[in-house]
């Protein structure tokens, strides 16, 4: 710790040696008589300040947490010298707002440990850091004081909170393992598909018997087998539009980890496409550790403004495994998306794209120039969705007013609407 | 007679230190501080000077007001700080303060009272002065180097 002197200190140094010399110079006693509290002050603050060799540290009750949730950082100070005055400012993250005082004073005499509790609540995901400890140590009077930093910072992870979904977009085509998704193929399952006659090497549990009655022959039930399926989540990460209360980047990134942790549960393989100013991928897998992997990356990602071509060509080729289900999420504002997902669905994978509505965040237009310009970006966007729609690709806006599911189940109607009998 | 001549001449260090004093109290600032306590003390001799008086009495108090001035005025310019602090360091620091009011306007009275007691001329008392001398500049050169 580095030590300060007051500048009251140096003041009243300066003023006791003033009135020596006025009292010499003038051959007075007053000016020497008003020298003496001062001096004894000057005195008083080099024989209280000590050094007060503190010893920090700073621990979190727990490394990960949701969004709402409380964490207590407890700072324990330990100082061997003792410290008449200690001011405390533990440095927080904008993520994370203290339900207590963050800067405290405490007193701690020579050898004492003491604990200091500071209940903190996650504003917003993110991987944080709580600290360093901002640390000033002062003699009783706050003549010398003690400056420095202390404390390792403690990551703590918040995660994002996650929607209520009832349902899930399912894919159009599912892959060949076992999973919850009824596969539109026939064969071994639970779901009823069709009779059809009886085939040399079919079971006889499979005999319907009442239609092979009705016919005279034997007819036996075919199901949909339940499959799994390939998720993507695309997630455009070119721009977003941000005001105090939120973002869209805030939101998809909390959609993404709702429909991961989703997927994930019917045991699909989910997989992740980070596109924008930085490439960042997963590879599609299922189980806890892929969920906790796409929620690691959910946070460590961010917008990041590029003026670099991107294409889907510069995804590693099994990120997008064939018959996958991608799931972008998107703001619809930088155009170098919107191309790569026209590319996808050029490319034959099954698309759905969740437009995170920027509309709440934007300023309202201050005059008529801006209320034009409003009207005219409003309807190229209107435009874009009608290229989408012309590909064959739902497009679903979410509005902030809006859940998730319902967004979701809007997709999963007009998809049951354009799924082929 | 004379220090009623000399007052307006005097009045404008004691405005400034006023004022200056007041700033030190809006924006923070030893220095400023330090500044408006000299002026004021200055204010004081000279109008002590002005009056050809003798020794004055009520020096002890003055200076001891002048500390507790700036003290206080410190004090107040701390709990502007928004922190949360134990109940019972203000006790500490009001007792510390008063303690040290106390022992200076001691030591101030002390002063006064040894300059008005008749002093011999002699080889024990200039001895004495001299190593009051080098004990206060060997004080002075240990505070520095603390």
């Amino acid at each position: 710790m580095s030590r300060f002197t007051s500048p009251a200190l140096v003041a009243y140094a300066a003023l006791a040696a003033a009135g020596l010399v006025a009292g010499l110079a003038l051959g007075r006693v007053e000016p020497v008589a008003l020298a003496a509290p001062f001096a004894l002050a000057v005195l008083a603050g080099a024989v209280l300040g000590r050094d007060p060799e503190l010893s920090v540290r700073l621990a979190l009750d727990r490394e990960r947490a949701v969004e709402g949730d409380t964490v207590t950082a407890t700072l324990e100070l330990t100082s061997a010298g003792g410290a008449a005055r200690l001011d405390v400012l533990v440095l927080l993250p904008a993520e994370l707002a203290p339900e207590d005082a963050v800067a405290r004073t405490v007193s701690l005499a020579p050898g004492e440990t003491r604990a200091l509790e500071l209940p903190l609540r996650c504003e917003r995901w993110g991987a944080v850091s709580v600290g360093p400890v901002l640390l000033r140590a002062r003699d009783t009077l706050g003549l010398r004081s003690w400056n420095g930093t202390a404390g390792e910072p403690q990551v703590l992870r918040v995660y994002p909170s996650e929607e209520t979904l009832r349902s899930l977009v399912p894919p159009l085509e599912t892959q060949v393992f076992a999973g919850n998704q009824v596969s539109r193929t026939r064969g071994e399952g639970i779901e009823f598909a069709d009779l059809r006659e009886w085939r040399r090497g079919d079971r006889l549990r499979r005999v319907n018997w009442r239609a092979s009655a009705r016919r005279s022959s034997l007819w036996v039930n075919e199901q949909h087998p339940e499959r799994n399926a390939d998720v993507v989540l695309f997630l455009d990460t070119f721009a977003e539009v941000r005001q105090r209360g939120g973002g869209t980047h805030e939101r998809a990134v909390r959609a993404a980890a709702t429909l991961a942790h989703g997927y994930l549960r019917h045991r699909d393989r989910v997989g992740l496409i980070g596109f924008g100013g930085y490439l960042t991928w997963l590879l599609p897998a299922s189980g806890t550790r892929q969920l906790y992997a796409i929620v690691d990356t959910l946070l460590a990602s961010d917008v990041v403004h590029s003026f670099a071509q991107r294409h889907v060509d510069f995804l590693p080729p099994r990120t997008l495994p064939p018959k996958a289900l991608v799931v972008a999420l998107t703001p619809f504002l930088d155009e170098r998306a919107s191309i790569a997902l026209l590319d996808l669905r050029a490319r034959g994978y099954d698309l759905v794209v969740v437009e995170v509505s920027p509309l709440e965040f934007l300023a309202s237009a201050r005059d008529s120039l801006d209320a034009l310009a409003h009207r005219l970006w409003r309807l190229s966007r209107e435009a874009l969705r009608w290229r989408y729609e012309q590909a064959g690709v739902p497009v679903v806006t979410w509005r902030e007013d809006v859940p998730l599911a319902a967004a979701l189940e809007e997709v999963t109607a007009s998809r049951r609407l354009a799924r082929p009998a | 007679m004379r220090a009623g001549k000399l007052a307006p001449a005097l009045a404008p260090g004691a405005v400034i230190g006023g004022l200056l004093l007041l700033l030190a109290l809006v924006r923070g600032g030893g220095m400023t501080l330090g500044w408006a306590l000299a002026l004021a003390g200055a204010v004081y001799i000279g109008s002590l000077e002005a009056a050809g008086a003798g020794v004055d009495g009520a020096a002890p108090l003055v200076a001891t007001g002048l500390l507790l001035c700036g003290e206080l005025a410190r004090w107040s310019l701390d709990t502007r700080l928004r922190l949360r602090s134990d109940e019972t360091l203000a006790g500490r620091r009001g007792l510390a303060l008063a303690a040290l009011a106390c022992s200076g306007l001691a030591a101030s009275a002390l002063t006064v009272a040894v300059s008005a007691a008749p002093a011999e001329r002699g080889l024990a008392w200039t001895a004495l002065g001299a190593a009051a001398a080098v004990g206060a500049a060997g004080a002075g050169v240990w505070l520095a180097r603390r």
